[in-house]
């Protein structure tokens, strides 16, 4: 349904009525913009990635084939944004692996939180580990999850083989496992 | 070799052929090592089903059109050739044709049409002549194929 309804917006954007455009960023800027930041891992540089990635989806969007997804083919392009303003910035990317890496943990309270802020907390949790992860990584781990794209599409979209994306998936999955089964031993002696 | 890890989110992805979904099952059915990894990773795919998604900031698609406002309109890449004036030509060369034919057929006196040819092609077929034709036919043969192994090689 929303992919006829994005097929059916860029034609009208090809037929002339550029305003519409809007109602395409609308649709998809809160994923454009966490995938952004999966690679800047800063908000500014995520938001000026973003804007980019629309920008040249706009120029391109007569070549757009229609044989794939929209959100397929606008990831790819904010992938190499992404790259680019990486490569422009020299943003080095942190690994989990990487000791000295480990993030600071917020302060666990301890007066019987209730269930929504454990959530929150798990949220949390959840970021960070995602954050500390290296920038492919968190960027399968986030299409794969909310961006409703197949391991293909993947692929696709970051210029790899579908196999490297299962691969790297499972490999992410475990990482983020380990991560979240660390930060829970901490927080547990924390609440000690 | 799959680890069992891997065999597990196979199995939960749904990425697995229908052979392998069905061993995984039957593995963590009765396998109490299977069955706790299974636990553990159903607990980090409901967490990872349920991540959050960030929010630009509110000024970001008036941004973003501001900028589109200053880029020219994209077009379908398509042919924008008008088809009349593809027809027009084509009806023009056909009736052209047909002129031509008809003042032809009707100027011609068949009957009267007597060819006589007296050349002798021994004069003019000389070897010199054969082999020059056959070098020129070797050069463009060459040419042809260096430009096919580059289009080749480009795409």
């Amino acid at each position: 349904m929303e992919q006829e309804n994005d097929l059916s917006l860029i034609t009208r954007v090809l037929d002339g009525e550029t305003a519409v455009y809007s109602d395409l960023v609308k649709r998809h800027q809160r994923f454009v913009f966490t995938l952004a930041l999966r690679f800047t891992k800063n908000r500014e540089d995520a938001e000026e990635v973003a804007q980019d990635c629309f920008v040249k989806a706009y120029r391109a969007l007569g070549t757009f084939k229609q044989t794939s997804k929209f959100s397929t083919w606008l990831y790819s392009i904010t992938y190499t944004s992404a790259m680019t303003a990486l490569r422009k910035k020299k943003i080095v990317t942190q690994s989990l692996d990487d000791d000295e890496n480990s993030f600071q943990l917020p302060n666990a309270s301890t007066d019987g939180q209730s269930d929504s802020v454990e959530k929150k907390s798990a949220h949390v949790y959840l970021n960070r580990a995602i954050d500390s992860l290296s920038a492919d990584d968190a960027a399968i781990i986030t299409l794969f999850y909310k961006g409703e794209q197949s391991l293909e599409e993947i692929g696709t979209a970051l210029y790899m083989e579908t196999n490297t994306v299962k691969v790297k998936l499972h490999r992410a999955r475990l990482k983020l496992k380990e991560k979240l089964q660390y930060l829970l031993k901490d927080e547990v002696k924390e609440l000690i | 070799m799959k680890t069992i890890e891997e065999q597990i989110w196979d199995y939960i992805d749904g990425t697995g052929d229908t052979a392998q979904q069905s061993a995984t099952e039957r593995k963590i059915a009765s396998d109490s090592s299977y069955q706790k990894v299974y636990q553990d990773m159903l607990a980090l795919q409901l967490q990872l089903e349920d991540i959050a998604i960030d929010e630009p900031s509110m000024s970001f698609s008036r941004n973003v059109m501001e900028q589109v406002k200053l880029e020219p309109a994209p077009v379908a890449l398509k042919t924008k050739t008008d088809k009349r004036i593809v027809l027009g030509i084509a009806a023009f060369f056909i009736l052209a044709i047909l002129a031509i034919l008809t003042y032809a057929i009707t100027n011609s006196h068949l009957s009267s049409a007597k060819f006589a040819v007296n050349i002798d092609f021994s004069r003019y077929l000389t070897p010199t002549l054969i082999k020059t034709f056959v070098f020129a036919d070797i050069i463009l043969a060459m040419l042809y194929a260096d430009s096919l192994f580059r289009r080749k090689r480009i795409s």
